[in-house]
């Protein structure tokens, strides 16, 4: 008889009927569930159970995408199992190696177990009964992954989390099976491995964190608070009392600790310290460009500079997160006048909205050159006040996909949006788009008056599936052009940690889109986010053609500088193609050099070319510019002059402006033009006398370039050392109302160090 | 019509509604777990982890595929969630021949049980591909809908499963 075939039985597989129990308790569970969801209560009841590992697990579930698959786990998976292997075969070497320098001197337990030597484990598990001193190794055991994730959660002390090192540089898949088999005839026959000992310092008690069970968790959380000592408990019973949805997001308020939910799918990784995290690295990627060349006025060619004002910052955040890691970022993450713009300076600000800027210029000796002259360019937009704000549309375009599931990206992501929509009025709109594996509408535009619905959209975010950003995009265009604001500001935020691998991925063909759009009147912005597979050369593509800023977010401090402080700034133009241009004096500079601006510069054409696309400048943005010159007759000229062209002399040059060092011109279109407007400012030799003020803005942003220049490799700032921008920029704080300039000491402190 | 009306009322938080919603769907929602786990305790908690995320994300359903090509979706991500934190428990007892059915079973569903986890290791997807085009009866562009793939893949999908189903039944031929 022929079988039938599987097609057909199939078909005919008839599912046995639900149990009428199972059901009822499956219903009463989700309408629990439902209500509890609705009402936002956290601290409702639970919802009814069949067990109570069960409605831990739906819990721990309920965060979880509809639409991420199995797959979703794996890259993120192989990839730090992979690195992860690496390290710890590196780690098993060594260990290895100081394991049987001990025990040569004892041949018969080397000989024992020689080939499983070179894999020992830096931190080997021990059973209960071996004497306790080495407990924090065994709760690096217990607490890894597997233990913590265990529903069951009973016996899950997981007393965790001193300072695991190494034990975190172990794979953590791989611990397990390396330890079982091996660290017994090790624990037994020798004393503990010096790589062990270390591995396992005394236990503190103040990094102690208890995990407990679930049965009891109330008594146990009170009592354990009772005591007074400084312990911090999560109780499962306190998962759905915080705004977190499971134990990981709990976990991560702890002070020290570092937790992530993987992929979302409720299980954990705990860290250490923040500072064990692994972290990618290679893979983030910058526009390559030359340091600005020196320039002779005396060759007709070169006397006119001209580029675009830029207003971005993200360089100066890039850096500040690689110099905390102690590493030294590439040099070509380090634009100068983004660092230099990171900062606020006092130039004296526009008063009105038709003539949005106002040029101050000072001349200063330069610290790193003697006999060599600094001449700042400040330009301070108009400071749109509060309520004449036009009425934004915004879109934000978040990622969601798998690679943005660290302590930096998502989470961060959350928290600054929740930031920004603080600073926004109760009329603007915000609309939410995720893009990962397929992109989706979160949030149809809301009124910011409904923040709860706004916060709660955020909140169900979780990371998952590849990144189709143009997708996204497109999408996040389509609810930009549909709640457009005429009169209003329509912009589109785009939060990534860079990655657009699906879809349009060509940065030209993204570009020109992005470019399209903005003819429409949407713009975009873009923050980056993360590191270690960044973008910036594409963000800043995205956003200059955009007309938008592009900003590396780092830390929740630079969320709120971005968002809370300068929003004004980020999301309201108040000029557009902003283009400087300054003609130097032949009679006056003998040789001139631009600091930063090298991804900006024009042709000298350009600036009268009102098709020209450049930087915009958002209400209250300062733009600083920094040259270098060598005024004619100093000994410190870089380039001797030449033998054959006789410099032109002062008489010469139209005016026989022997007081000017250079001629300053700045065009721009207001937000709503096409013709632009240009103001000018001659640069007078003596334009050194200035306010108390403005001369230790000249420092600080002196210092500023000077660090740049250094981090670029110091090809023009003679003997000046970290230690000296240090100096200087500590001299100029001024009253640096939240911190950022003696940040920025700290970090030139760093830099000595960084590798 | 009367299920858009219900599902709106639901996402609105009307939990009558959502009562309804869920009376007239368990049995799919059953169905589908118990095809795919083969397993009627497994099903039950499947069932019930899907209930339960139905009633967090319904909200999030758009009206943009049928409410049942969605809950498709759910089930089956409910179901790997499921599964994979099941290997996570049960970590050293797999080996032990964790019991795939019930026991109380005709010859016809043990082949099918034994075929469906073939499938599952032949590729991702590759099961719930059969089970929503040969079982649930999909066509191909609606299994792509739930699984989130092209028309293509999923026909793809089903030319390897038939070229494999060839080969087995070769392989028990020769072998009998």
């Amino acid at each position: 008889m022929k079988p039938r075939s599987f097609e057909e039985m199939l078909k005919q597989d008839a599912a046995p009927p639900a149990d009428p129990a199972a059901r009822r308790a499956a219903r009463q569970a989700a309408l629990a569930e439902f209500t509890r969801s609705n009402a936002q209560a956290a601290n409702e009841a639970l919802p009814p159970r069949r067990s109570a590992i069960q409605a831990l697990l739906g819990m721990l579930r309920l965060s979880r995408e509809s639409n991420s698959r199995g797959s979703d786990f794996m890259p993120w998976y192989s990839r730090r199992m992979l690195l992860g292997g690496a390290a710890s075969v590196c780690l098993a070497v060594v260990g290895g190696m100081l394991v049987w320098k001990t025990q040569q001197l004892q041949p018969e337990v080397a000989r024992l177990e020689p080939a499983a030597l070179p894999v020992a484990p830096p931190v080997p598990e021990q059973r209960a009964d071996v004497p306790a001193n080495e407990p924090m190794a065994q709760a690096g055991v217990q607490a890894n992954e597997q233990a913590a994730a265990d529903a069951k959660l009973k016996d899950a002390e997981a007393q965790e989390l001193a300072k695991r090192r190494q034990a975190e540089g172990e794979s953590r898949i791989e611990q397990k099976p390396l330890t079982t088999g091996i660290a017994q005839p090790m624990a037994g026959a020798a004393p503990p491995a010096p790589a062990a000992a270390s591995a396992a310092p005394a236990p503190n008690e103040q990094d102690e964190l208890t995990v407990s069970g679930y049965r009891g968790s109330l008594q146990a959380s009170v009592e354990a608070r009772k005591e007074n000592t400084p312990v911090t408990t999560i109780t499962s019973e306190e998962i759905g009392k915080f705004p977190d949805k499971n134990v990981a997001e709990s976990l991560q308020r702890v002070p020290g600790v570092a937790a992530q939910s993987a992929a979302g799918n409720g299980s954990f990784r705990f860290k250490g310290d923040a500072k064990d995290q692994y972290q990618e690295v290679g893979r983030d990627r910058f526009e390559h460009f030359e340091l600005n060349s020196i320039k002779q006025p005396a060759i007709e060619s070169e006397r006119v500079s001209t580029f675009s004002a830029d207003v971005d910052t993200s360089s100066y955040s890039f850096v500040r997160k690689q110099l905390d890691q102690g590493v030294l970022p590439q040099k070509d993450a380090v634009r100068a006048e983004e660092m230099i713009n990171y900062f606020d300076y006092s130039w004296p600000a526009a008063e009105s909205r038709e003539q949005p800027f106002r040029s101050t210029v000072v001349v200063s000796d330069s610290p790193w050159g003697k006999g060599r002259k600094l001449i700042h360019i400040g330009i301070k937009g108009y400071e749109l006040p509060e309520r004449q704000r036009p009425n934004a549309n915004l879109v934000l375009l978040l990622d969601v996909s798998g690679s943005m599931d660290e302590p930096d990206k998502l989470p961060l992501v959350k928290q600054s949006m929740k930031l920004l929509l603080g600073s926004l009025k109760p009329t603007d709109t915000v609309a939410i788009v995720v893009y990962a594996g397929a992109a989706g509408m979160v949030l149809p535009p809301t009124p910011v008056g409904e923040k709860e619905k706004i916060i709660e959209a955020l909140d169900r975010l979780e990371p998952g599936g590849s990144t189709a950003g143009a997708e996204g995009i497109e999408l996040a265009y389509q609810l930009a052009e549909k709640s457009f604001k005429k009169e209003g500001v329509n912009r589109i935020l785009l939060c990534t940690d860079g990655d657009f691998n699906v879809g349009i991925d060509s940065t030209n063909e993204l570009k020109g889109y992005v470019e399209r759009k903005r003819a429409k009147g949407i713009f975009l912005s873009v923050l980056g986010f993360g590191q270690g597979n960044y973008r910036d050369e594409l963000a800043q593509a995205l956003a200059q053609n955009g007309n938008g800023v592009a900003a590396y977010i780092d830390t929740l401090n630079e969320a709120r500088k971005v968002l809370v402080q300068e929003a004004g700034s980020s999301l309201f133009t108040i000029a557009k193609d902003v283009k400087l241009q300054v003609e130097f004096n032949p009679a006056t500079v003998a040789e001139y050099r631009l600091v930063g601006y090298e991804t900006r510069a024009l042709k000298r054409e350009d600036f009268n070319n009102d098709a020209v696309d450049a930087g915009d400048v958002g209400s209250g943005h300062a733009v600083t510019a920094i040259y270098e010159i060598t005024p004619v007759g100093s000994a410190s000229r870089m380039v001797d002059a030449s033998r054959y062209v006789k410099p032109e002399s002062a008489a010469s040059t139209s005016g026989g402006t022997s007081n000017e060092y250079g001629f300053l011109k700045i065009r721009y279109k207001l937000p709503t033009q096409s013709k632009s407007q240009l103001i000018e400012t001659p640069i007078n030799v003596d334009s050194g006398k200035v306010g108390e003020g403005i001369k230790r803005d000249v420092e600080f942003s002196t210092a500023v370039a000077g660090f740049a220049q250094l981090l670029r490799g110091g090809q023009f700032t003679g003997s000046l050392t970290y230690e000296d921008v240090a100096k200087q920029a500590q001299a100029a704080l001024g009253d640096d109302p939240f911190g950022y300039r003696s940040e920025f000491v700290q970090l030139a402190r760093k830099a000595q160090s960084a590798r | 019509m009367d299920e858009r009306d219900l599902i709106s009322r639901a996402q609105a938080g009307d939990a009558t509604a959502f009562g309804e919603l869920l009376d007239s769907y368990y049995d799919t929602i059953f169905r589908f777990a118990w095809r795919w786990s083969r397993h009627r305790a497994n099903a039950e908690d499947i069932a019930q982890l899907a209930c339960l995320k139905l009633a967090g994300s319904i909200a999030q359903y758009r009206f943009q595929a049928a409410f049942a090509t969605w809950l498709y979706r759910l089930v089956i991500s409910c179901a790997q969630d499921w599964k994979r934190s099941q290997q996570r428990h049960d970590h050293d007892e797999l080996h032990e021949g964790a019991s795939l059915t019930d026991g109380s079973q005709s010859e016809d569903q043990i082949y099918l049980a034994q075929v469906l986890l073939e499938l599952e290791e032949l590729g991702e997807g590759m099961k719930e591909t059969a089970l929503l085009v040969h079982a649930e009866g999909l066509s191909h562009a609606e299994a792509g809908t739930v699984l989130g793939v092209s028309e293509s893949t999923i026909s793809w999908r089903i030319h390897t499963i038939r070229r494999h189903m060839g080969k087995r039944e070769a392989r028990i031929g020769e072998s009998a």
